[in-house]
């Protein structure tokens, strides 16, 4: 192979690339790959949901937390979707308002459809579930635990879902903390009744109380909530409530300081 | 029109010796061939109607639906050419939507006329395009109350109180002109519009089949654009028969 | 000329905690194949860690008239995928007029695991039919599409506790006597029975039901067996 002599040898300098080179490097050195959710900021602890004779009941507390801080304490953790389909989440925050906007979009689309058949709260909870296994495969996940209850043409329906595109339907749901404490609580009301459903007052007592120990016991969970159903009769969200709590029993603790 | 036939009407680039544009002009001549469609803003809202001959009996009725929603609180018509109609509905919902992913909130009756106002009139500009062969009405409900606009195949945009586009024209506004809108229900404007629309069609539609649509966007509809209860269109054109009779009688009389 | 040596570049900084895209959602599934029968069992429970999730959360799903697909390990990707195969099922019956065959499918499951070889589908998968003779046949895949025609197999978080007792059972391995296998339909679905009962005792993520489906020639059962919810 022939080499033939470089016009512009005298130009280069190697002292300019030996420059360049070093730039270049330590400006790679310290840079790293694109970042997307690592880790949820602002979140919101439990959902809580169960199906009774009327439809479907769900209770969140109004806190948003930014780790232990109790940040944001008048937050709505439950949406209405539709007439007859609603949306608690826990996690993280801004990701469930994006989930929001998203819900919305969908509506809006829906509403200018005008075709006379309202998606039901499977499509909804299919479309949410397609979304967020999506975001993880793109590995950039929508940091939340979320629960969907609907009820329409007679029949309840209650669906979970998370940040990796997990599902799950059943007749009782709890998301973070709640799964470990709420849940036993609510499994076991559930098959006292032996096959039959609660009535709206034993649903209503039987979330309270589980409401009143995870704020016992989750250090992230505020003694304001909502109380939301879906029935036959459409979406109602409760304004925020409390609970009467009993901390008398503190006083005969011994020990841890007391 | 004199000038007429002298080239200057080939392109909407162009303007003619006397400084008009005549592909606009014949654009609003396409919109004067539509059914009627009326728009009337009352106190408490807005009231959309149009009519539209239904060509063929292998119609399913009330399908075709002419008055669209963009937002659940923009409703939109589109009375002239169609399929030019559709693709300006299409435009709106982009825009209600565009405003929205920017900033998370309903677009204002006020801006979302303007955008279309702005796109209407972006296809008077170029001889590689064909004006729209549509006036578009638009009713909103938003923070400042009910609004109606009406959009011109120039682009050009106003507020109104209320609004008649298509045959009749001017009969249809002249009777608009005699109601005191700023003291009329939504529901009573229904009524109105039911009877003016049947006075003024009566002559060229009388034999052929033909179908009316109202939609309405006001408190009672919870300041959403929906169409009007079934029960209130039945009464409103049953009212709007009868006064035709009732003048029918009178010419009777008179004779 | 080159004075110094040039600096490398640092690998990024590790990153504390980096999103991990999988979930081990745990469960068993099963199959085994007779003379002109096959036995496709999965258990119900969907589990996360110590929780239980949900008590019925099928595994098991019908494709056709001759084939059901088991996945176990992370539930979203195994209804991804069974929802894919259904799709591509769709295309191949508009495209060719017949529903595809068992082989055919399995072919085309172990395609379609492998074109996620560097993102995998985490699911333990099996696919239980009849084949294009009318005789029981079980393809066994791993995650990134490794496949096996065999006779049975067990597969998911109790596949441990429950591949011996089928090689004991129906592959009669091991034995002093020269015992011959009539495999029948009863003796099939008697064994898978006691089977998942043994796994539920040991294996937390197993329980609550079990879906024994029965592809025959004539048409598929779905047999429900309750286990233990503990």
């Amino acid at each position: 192979m022939n080499t033939y002599p470089n016009p512009f040898s005298e130009a280069i300098s190697y002292q300019r690339m030996e420059q360049y080179d070093q730039e270049h490097l330590e400006s790679l050195s310290n840079i790293s790959p694109m970042t997307r959710t690592q880790q949820p900021i602002v979140t919101g602890t439990s959902v809580l949901a169960v199906k009774y004779k009327d439809g479907i009941m769900m209770t969140t507390d109004c806190l948003a937390s930014y780790g232990s801080l109790a940040r944001f304490k008048n937050i709505e953790r439950m949406i209405k979707v539709g007439n007859s389909t609603i949306i608690g989440a826990s996690g993280d925050m801004s990701d469930f308002q994006y989930i929001t906007y998203l819900m919305d979009k969908l509506m809006t689309k829906e509403y200018n459809a005008n075709n006379g058949q309202p998606l039901a709260p499977e499509n909804i909870y299919e479309y949410l579930s397609q979304v967020m296994y999506q975001r993880r495969n793109k590995f950039d996940p929508l940091w939340n635990a979320l629960v969907v209850g609907g009820y329409q043409d007679g029949k309840s329906f209650l669906g979970y879902v998370n940040l990796r595109g997990t599902t799950y339907q059943s007749d009782t749901i709890a998301t973070g903390y709640g799964a470990y404490i709420a849940q036993p609580l609510l499994r076991n009301a559930v098959e006292k009744k032996n096959g039959e459903l609660f009535t709206e007052e034993e649903a209503k007592k039987l979330l309270d109380d589980c409401m009143r120990v995870l704020f016992y016991r989750d250090a992230r969970s505020l003694n304001k909530l909502q109380r939301a159903t879906v029935t036959a009769a459409g979406v109602t969200i409760s304004e925020p409530y409390s609970l009467e709590t009993e901390w008398g029993f503190a006083e005969h603790i011994r020990g841890y300081g007391a | 029109m004199s000038s007429i036939g002298t080239g200057y009407d080939l392109s909407s680039s162009t303007y003619s010796l006397d400084g008009r544009i005549f592909q606009v002009e014949y654009a609003m001549k396409a919109v004067d061939n539509s059914g009627l469609c009326i728009g009337l803003r009352a106190k408490d809202g807005i009231v959309l109607a149009i009519s539209k001959l239904v060509h063929s009996k292998l119609l399913v009725p009330k399908s075709n639906k002419r008055i669209a929603s963009v937002d659940q609180h923009i409703g939109m018509v589109c009375p002239g050419l169609i399929a030019d109609g559709k693709a300006l509905i299409k435009r709106a919902r982009a825009e209600a939507q565009n405003y929205k992913d920017n900033f998370r909130m309903p677009i204002s009756g006020k801006m979302i006329a303007d955008r279309m106002g702005q796109f209407v009139q972006a296809y008077t500009l170029y001889s590689s395009v064909r004006p729209f062969g549509c006036s578009t009405l638009i009713a909103t409900y938003d923070s400042v109350g009910p609004s109606l606009y009406m959009i011109d195949p120039s682009g050009v945009y106003w507020g109104y109180f209320g609004c008649a586009v298509g045959k009749n024209k001017q009969i249809a506004k002249a009777e608009i002109e005699k109601l005191k809108l700023n003291e009329l229900t939504s529901r009573q404007a229904v009524m109105e519009v039911a009877r003016i629309m049947y006075s003024v069609m009566e002559d060229d539609i009388k034999d052929r089949d033909y179908e009316i649509e109202y939609t309405w966007i006001c408190d009672e509809s919870d300041k959403k654009h929906v169409e009007v209860p079934s029960d209130l269109i039945e009464e409103a054109e049953r009212k709007a028969k009868e006064s035709l009779d009732d003048d029918d009688d009178d010419d009777m009389d008179d004779e | 000329m080159i004075s110094e040596p040039i600096p490398t570049a640092q690998p990024a900084r590790q990153m504390a905690n980096r999103f991990d895209p999988y979930e081990d959602n745990g469960g068993t599934t099963m199959a085994l194949a007779g003379e002109d029968f096959c036995i496709v069992a999965a258990d119900t429970r969907q589990s996360d860690g110590y929780h239980i999730n949900c008590r019925y959360a099928p595994k098991a799903h019908q494709l056709s008239d001759k084939t059901v697909i088991g996945t176990s390990g992370f539930y979203a990707d195994g209804i991804c995928l069974v929802k894919r195969i259904k799709q591509r099922m769709e295309w191949y019956y508009h495209q060719h007029d017949k529903v595809m065959s068992t082989p055919a499918l399995a072919q085309l499951l172990s395609v379609m695991l492998y074109q996620k070889r560097f993102f995998p589908y985490y699911c333990f998968t099996i696919l239980g039919g009849l084949d294009e003779e009318g005789k029981g046949c079980v393809f066994d895949y791993d995650s990134v599409g490794n496949v096996e025609r065999v006779k049975y197999q067990a597969e998911g978080s109790g596949k441990e506790l429950l591949q011996p007792f089928l090689d004991s059972q129906i592959g009669l391995k091991n034995r002093a006597t020269d015992d011959v296998l009539d495999l029948t339909e009863e003796k099939a679905i008697k064994i898978v029975k006691d089977a998942f009962s043994s796994v539920t005792e040991r294996d937390i993520h197993t329980g609550d039901c079990v879906e024994i489906y029965i592809i025959r020639k004539d048409g598929i059962e779905c047999e429900k067996y309750p286990l233990k919810r503990d």
